[in-house]
C-alpha cells in the first residue's frame, strides 16, 4: 500500500477523534516546548555571560592573594601582595598595563544620606585599563596620587543614591568618617557582573594610608598585550612573584592567578551544566508524552481489532497493519513536536520581553525538537503497531 | 461419500481439499476439538455451493481455511491449484487479496471511508492501477454508482451488503466466499442480494456461501451439508436439502 494512502488513512483516523487526539499530543507538546524554553534560556544565559566576561577585557590576568590553608590552617589575611609587587610586574615581557587595587566595604555619606557601597582604590592607570569613561567630572592624576590627595569618583548609582539628581561634582562626602571631594562621577554601565556602578573609586595610596591603613593588595589586575602571550606571562609572573616573596620550590605559592579566559571557561561550563540539567528535567515529560502515544494506541489498537480484521481478510499484509499504525503514532507526535516548538519559542520569546530574561533559542533545538518527537513516535508505537500486525484474521474478524 | 467429486467433463478445481482436518488446541489432548475432520471435495470454477448444517458442525472453521485466514492442521488445500498449507502469511494475504472475495453477514464496511473508497481498498493492497476507476466500476456493477460518496451509515442494509460485494469482486477474484450473506437483511433485501450473488456467478465467480436459510441454499446449484466436521451429503442442492430436512424432522420427532 502506498504510503500517500497510509498517511491518508492516519490522518482520517486521527482526526475522527479530535479531543483524543489533541490530549494525545498535549503532553508531547509540553514536553517539547519545555526542552525548547530551556534550552532557549541556557543559551541566552551563557551568550550574555561570556559577552559580560569579554566586556571585562578579555586579556586581562588576575593576582590574588591566595586564601590558601598553610598546613590546614589558614593564614587569613597575611600581607603578599604589595604595591612593589605590582611595580615588578609592570617590567614582564607582554604586559601593556598593571592595575593594582584594593577593595573595602565603607559607609558612604553626603549630608544626611548614608549609602553602604565598596570602595576600591585604584591607581589612575585602571580607568584606562577598564575602560571605564565619566559622565562628568575627571579622573585624579599622579599628582593627586602624589599628594595622597582625598578625592573620590563615583559610580553611577551610587551618585544617585547619594546626591539624587543635584549635582556632585565639587562636594564634599564622608567615606568611613573621613571627608572627600567628589571629582567625577563614571558613565552608567549597566547590569553586569562587578559592576562598576555600585562602588566608588579613590586612588590607591589614598585608600592605604586613610581608610585601610595597610600594605595589602586585594588584586593585580594585568592587562596583556595579546590573548597569545598569556600562559608566557602567566609562567614568569608566577616565577618572579614567588622569588620576590621568598617561597621555597616545595612551599606553596602564597598567591593565586586567574585569567579571564578561565574564568570564561567557567562559567560556561557552569550554565552549561545547568541547561544540561533544566533541559534532562524537560525530557523526562517527553517521555511522558511518548507514554501517553503508547497508551492511546493500545486503545486504537484494541478499538479496531474488527477493522484490522477486515483490512487482513481484503488483503492487508502483517507489515501493512504495522505500517499503519506506526504511520498514526509518529504523526500524533511529529505534530505535538512541531506545535511544541512553536511554543517554546513563543515562550522564550515572552520570557525575554516581559520577564527580563535573555533568551537564544539555538537554531539546532529545531532538528532536535524534531527529531526527537519523530524518534519518540516510533519507539512508542511500535509496541501497539506490533500488537495490531500479530492480531490472528479469523480472531479479529470475529471480535465485537 | 468422501470422494473428491468434479463435475463432469470438468479438469480444473477453483478448490480442491483432500482429507483436510482443523483441529483446535492440538497440543492439549483433553480440549481439543477436531472442527472439521476429514473432508474432501473440489469445486469447479462457476460452481455455486451452499455449505449447510447445524451450529458448530464445522462451516466457520471451514470458511476460514477456504478464505485463506487459517490453516489447515492436516490435509490439503489448494486454491487456484496452489497448496495453501506451505504458504506464509504475506503470501497468504497476497491471496486473499488477489483470489479471495469475502461477503460477511455483518457487512464488515470501514466506518470511516466512503462506499468507493471502502471499495477500492482491497486495490490498494494489491498495489493496483487505476484503482479508483475500477471501484467505481465495481459499485456500478452492483447498481450503486450513485452512492460511491456515501459513508456507510447514510446506507441502508442493503445497500451496505451492495457495497461489500463490490469489495469483494474488485479484484475479479476465483472465489466469492459469502457467509451468511442475507442473515442481516429482510427477505425482501435479501432476495435483491441473493439474486445479485447469482447473477454475478452466471457471469462466471464462482460462489461458496455459507448459510442456514434453506431458501437461499436451494438458489445455488450444489449444496454440501456438513455435520460434526464430516460432510453428511454432496450432490445437486435439492436433493441435498431435501435429505438435509428429512434428517431433521427424524431428530426432532425423536428428542
Amino acid at each position: 500500500m502506498l504510503i500517500r494512502e497510509t498517511a491518508k488513512s492516519a490522518w482520517r483516523s486521527l482526526t475522527s477523534n479530535r479531543l483524543r487526539t489533541l490530549l494525545t499530543m498535549l503532553g508531547m507538546i509540553i514536553g517539547t516546548a519545555a526542552v525548547v524554553a530551556v534550552l532557549g534560556i541556557g543559551e541566552g544565559a551563557r551568550s550574555s555571560v561570556e559577552s559580560q566576561i569579554r566586556s571585562l577585557g578579555a586579556n586581562l590576568l588576575t593576582v590574588r592573594p591566595a586564601s590558601g590553608s598553610s598546613k590546614g590552617v589558614r593564614s587569613g589575611t597575611v600581607t603578599t601582595l604589595t604595591m612593589k609587587d605590582a611595580e615588578a610586574l609592570r617590567g614582564i615581557e607582554g604586559v601593556a598595563a598593571v592595575a593594582p587595587q584594593i577593595s573595602s566595604n565603607a559607609q558612604l555619606r553626603y549630608l544626611t544620606n548614608n549609602s553602604s557601597a565598596s570602595v576600591t582604590g585604584v591607581t589612575s592607570a585602571y580607568f584606562e585599563a577598564k575602560a571605564l569613561t565619566l559622565a562628568s567630572g575627571v579622573a585624579w592624576t599622579e599628582v593627586d596620587e602624589a599628594a595622597q590627595a582625598q578625592v573620590v569618583v563615583l559610580g553611577a548609582n551610587v551618585a544617585t543614591e547619594l546626591f539624587g539628581g543635584a549635582q556632585a561634582i565639587g562636594e564634599r562626602m564622608q567615606i568611613s568618617g573621613k571627608a572627600f571631594r567628589v571629582i567625577g562621577v563614571l558613565t552608567e554601565k549597566g547590569a553586569s557582573m562587578a559592576s562598576p556602578d555600585d562602588g566608588v573609586l579613590v586612588p590607591l595610596v589614598t585608600h592605604q594610608a586613610v581608610l585601610s591603613g595597610q600594605k595589602q593588595l586585594s588584586s593585580i589586575d594585568l592587562q596583556l598585550r595579546s590573548e597569545d602571550s598569556s600562559a608566557a606571562v602567566q609562567a614568569e609572573l608566577e616565577r618572579l612573584l614567588r622569588l620576590r616573596h621568598g617561597l621555597r620550590a616545595d612551599q606553596e605559592s602564597d598567591f593565586s592567578v586567574r585569567s579571564q579566559a578561565e574564568m570564561l571557561a567557567t562559567m560556561e561550563s557552569v550554565t552549561g551544566t545547568f541547561t544540561a540539567l533544566l533541559g534532562a528535567v524537560a525530557a523526562v515529560s517527553l517521555i511522558v508524552g511518548g507514554i501517553g502515544i503508547m497508551n492511546i494506541m493500545l486503545v486504537s489498537v484494541r478499538e479496531r481489532t474488527r477493522e484490522i480484521g477486515v483490512r487482513m481478510a481484503v488483503g492487508a499484509r502483517r507489515s501493512d497493519v504495522l505500517r499503519q499504525f506506526l504511520v498514526e503514532s509518529v504523526i500524533v507526535s511529529l505534530a505535538g513536536g512541531i506545535a511544541g516548538l512553536a511554543l517554546g519559542y513563543g515562550a522564550a520569546a515572552l520570557l525575554a520581553k516581559f520577564g527580563g530574561w535573555a533568551t537564544v533559542v539555538p537554531t539546532y533545538a529545531i532538528a532536535l525538537a524534531l527529531g526527537v518527537s519523530g524518534v519518540i513516535g516510533i519507539v512508542f508505537g511500535v509496541g501497539p503497531a506490533r500488537r495490531a500486525s500479530r492480531l490472528d484474521p479469523v480472531e479479529a474478524l470475529r471480535f465485537d | 461419500m468422501n470422494a473428491v467429486h468434479l463435475p463432469a467433463g470438468v479438469a480444473h478445481a477453483t478448490l480442491l481439499l483432500e482429507d483436510l482436518e482443523k483441529v483446535y488446541h492440538e497440543d492439549q489432548p483433553e480440549l481439543a476439538v477436531r472442527a472439521v475432520d476429514g473432508i474432501s471435495f473440489a469445486v469447479a470454477p462457476g460452481e455455486s455451493v451452499a455449505i449447510i448444517g447445524p451450529s458448530g458442525c464445522g462451516k466457520s472453521s471451514l470458511l476460514n481455511i477456504l478464505g485463506c485466514l487459517d490453516r489447515p492442521s492436516a490435509g490439503r488445500y489448494a486454491l487456484e491449484g496452489r497448496d495453501v498449507s506451505e504458504l506464509d502469511d504475506d503470501d497468504l494475504a497476497a491471496l486473499r487479496n488477489r483470489h479471495v472475495g469475502f461477503v460477511f453477514q455483518s457487512f464488515n464496511l470501514l466506518p470511516r471511508m466512503t462506499a468507493a473508497e471502502n471499495v477500492e481498498l482491497p486495490l490498494l493492497y494489491g498495489s493496483a492501477k487505476n484503482s479508483r476507476a475500477r471501484a467505481l466500476d465495481a459499485l456500478d456493477r452492483v447498481g450503486l454508482s450513485n452512492r460511491a460518496k456515501h459513508l456507510p451509515n447514510e446506507l441502508s442494509g442493503g445497500q451496505k451488503q451492495r457495497v461489500a460485494i463490490a469489495r469483494a469482486i474488485v479484484t475479479d477474484p476465483s472465489l466469492l466466499l459469502c457467509d451468511e450473506p442475507t442473515g442481516a437483511l429482510d427477505s425482501k433485501t435479501g432476495k435483491d442480494v441473493l439474486q445479485l450473488l447469482m447473477s454475478l456467478n452466471a457471469d462466471g465467480s464462482t460462489l461458496v456461501m455459507v448459510t442456514h436459510d434453506l431458501g437461499v441454499a436451494s438458489q445455488l446449484g450444489r449444496a454440501i451439508h456438513m455435520r460434526d466436521g464430516h460432510i453428511v451429503a454432496d450432490g445437486p442442492s435439492g436433493a441435498v436439502i431435501e435429505a438435509f430436512r428429512a434428517m431433521e424432522m427424524e431428530r426432532n420427532s425423536q428428542c
